[in-house]
């Protein structure tokens, strides 16, 4: 289970926030550079349509692959009252060969995208990442040197902490105090960014220009038409 | 990690096994000094593909197999034989599959039996029974030294030793023999040196052949 938050935020600003988060965090930024592939299973598999996140993280010596399960989001009068999304997720650290096997087991690929920027993790109230990130297209299939940013100009922050069903109030309450100092400089929403997102990558194919938005305002009126942001 | 050869009970023709051959087998490891240690279980799992339409199954693999092995208790394999696939991962992998509801259980064995020090080696002689019961399908035997990591290094004090175990076994006129099967490692994109993720292939292999023989033994009374 996770508690998470995300937001946009304008490119030239990036790098005010990255001094306001280490101010906060106290802690270096790591780098961050993550492949991530997005698999469903084929119509005939499975008794609910289904899907599966492969995440390479590139930035280690010897590429290193987790299988990311990400479930539905709390719903109900408990869900209403916390301003931050709480929904399952499960995580598998596997060998390299993860995406031979899940195509071996009917499992296709819908899209894949490699996210470029920075994380910071640290301790306050709750084990809090913050990652700020532009999200880049494959021009070729899995050529992640020759990727190309999918909302040019607006980089995709996402704030997040581990919780348990006993603690996600507690989770929650300190990522939203947390998120009340990035507020100023990004729009805060709760999930619209990710499956639009997918959405956009879903719709974009190897070698076609559908899904890259040419303008930082097209990127942002793509990520957030409808989404309902709210700030914090 | 140690090399190891994972090992399977082949009967004679017309021969099946019983738990007498695995008393047999254990008191001859502890005549040739073997010290036993404790009890270990490894758990294989035959998964098969949950379809809407059955005429499909072709096109899935039939031999999808999860494994976890006693000495990565927190780690989980998977293994398509025909594909010569295996995937090591986090035991949480299996809450994702449940997740998933694309594959289900179909039938799960476990190896289980004792563990034994001899010098340098290790050895674990166990059963293989289907979980929840006692129903025998077959005897396991797996020997490890301790020393060498290097598949190649120690092809041959492995089989000076089995050769050893084997002259030590037959004083006992059992109907049967126990087989080495080598995978083929490097198809299955497995250099050196030895991790679980090969003791995976070779119980994958040793399970092939189980089934095999079952197969072969019921034609040959039909």
């Amino acid at each position: 289970m996770e508690c998470i938050v995300q937001g946009i935020i304008e490119t030239q600003h990036v790098e005010a926030l990255e001094i306001l988060l280490q101010g906060l965090c106290g802690v270096h930024r790591e780098r961050l550079r993550i492949h991530e592939i997005c698999l469903k299973n084929s119509p005939n598999l499975g008794n609910v349509a289904s899907e599966i996140r492969l995440l390479c993280d590139l930035e280690q010596t010897e590429p290193m692959w987790t299988v990311k399960h990400v479930g539905g989001a709390m719903r109900g009068a408990g869900a209403e009252q916390i301003s931050v999304l709480v929904r399952t997720t499960v995580e598998s650290k596997v060998s390299k060969n993860v995406l031979r096997l899940f195509y071996a087991l009917g499992y296709k690929l819908d899209h894949e995208l490699l996210r470029v920027g920075f994380a910071f993790h640290f301790l306050r109230g709750a084990q809090i990442t913050v990652t700020v990130s532009s999200i880049n297209k494959m021009l070729k299939l899995h050529a992640t040197d020759e990727a190309v940013p999918v909302t040019p100009g607006i980089q995709v922050v996402e704030v997040t902490a581990p919780a348990t069903s006993e603690n996600y109030t507690e989770v929650a309450a300190a990522m939203s105090s947390f998120c009340e100092y990035l507020a100023p400089y990004l729009v805060i929403q709760l999930l619209w960014i990710s499956e639009r997102l997918d959405w956009l990558l879903h719709l974009s194919k190897p070698g076609v220009s559908t899904g890259v938005v040419a303008t930082a305002a097209a990127a942002a009126a793509s990520l957030m038409s409808d989404g309902g942001g709210t700030t914090l | 990690m140690p090399i190891k050869w994972v090992l399977h009970w082949q009967p004679h023709a017309g021969t099946s096994v019983n738990s007498q051959i695995l008393n047999e087998v254990s008191q001859c490891v502890e005549s040739i000094n073997g010290v036993k240690e404790g009890r270990w279980k490894a758990t294989l799992t035959f998964y098969k593909p949950m379809l809407r339409d059955q005429s499909l199954a072709g096109e899935f693999p039939r031999d999808f197999l999860g494994i976890s092995v006693p000495e990565q208790p927190n780690k989980y394999y998977f293994v398509i034989r025909a594909q010569r696939i295996v995937m090591e991962a986090d035991s949480s992998i299996q809450n994702i599959m449940e997740k998933l509801q694309s594959y289900k259980m179909r039938v799960a064995l476990n190896f289980e039996g004792f563990q034994y020090q001899l010098g340098d080696f290790q050895l674990r002689v166990g059963k293989v029974v289907p979980t929840h019961s006692e129903n025998l399908r077959g005897i396991v035997m797996e020997v490890e030294y301790l020393p060498i990591s290097s598949i190649e290094k120690s092809r041959q004090i492995m089989e000076e030793f089995l050769q050893i175990w084997q002259e030590a076994l037959s004083k006992r006129s059992l109907p049967g023999q126990f087989m080495h099967m080598e995978p083929n490692f490097t198809e299955y994109g497995l250099p050196e040196p030895y991790t679980s993720q090969h003791t995976a292939v070779q119980y994958a292999t040793v399970m092939a052949q189980l089934i095999a023989s079952v197969q072969s033994g019921q034609a040959v009374r039909n």
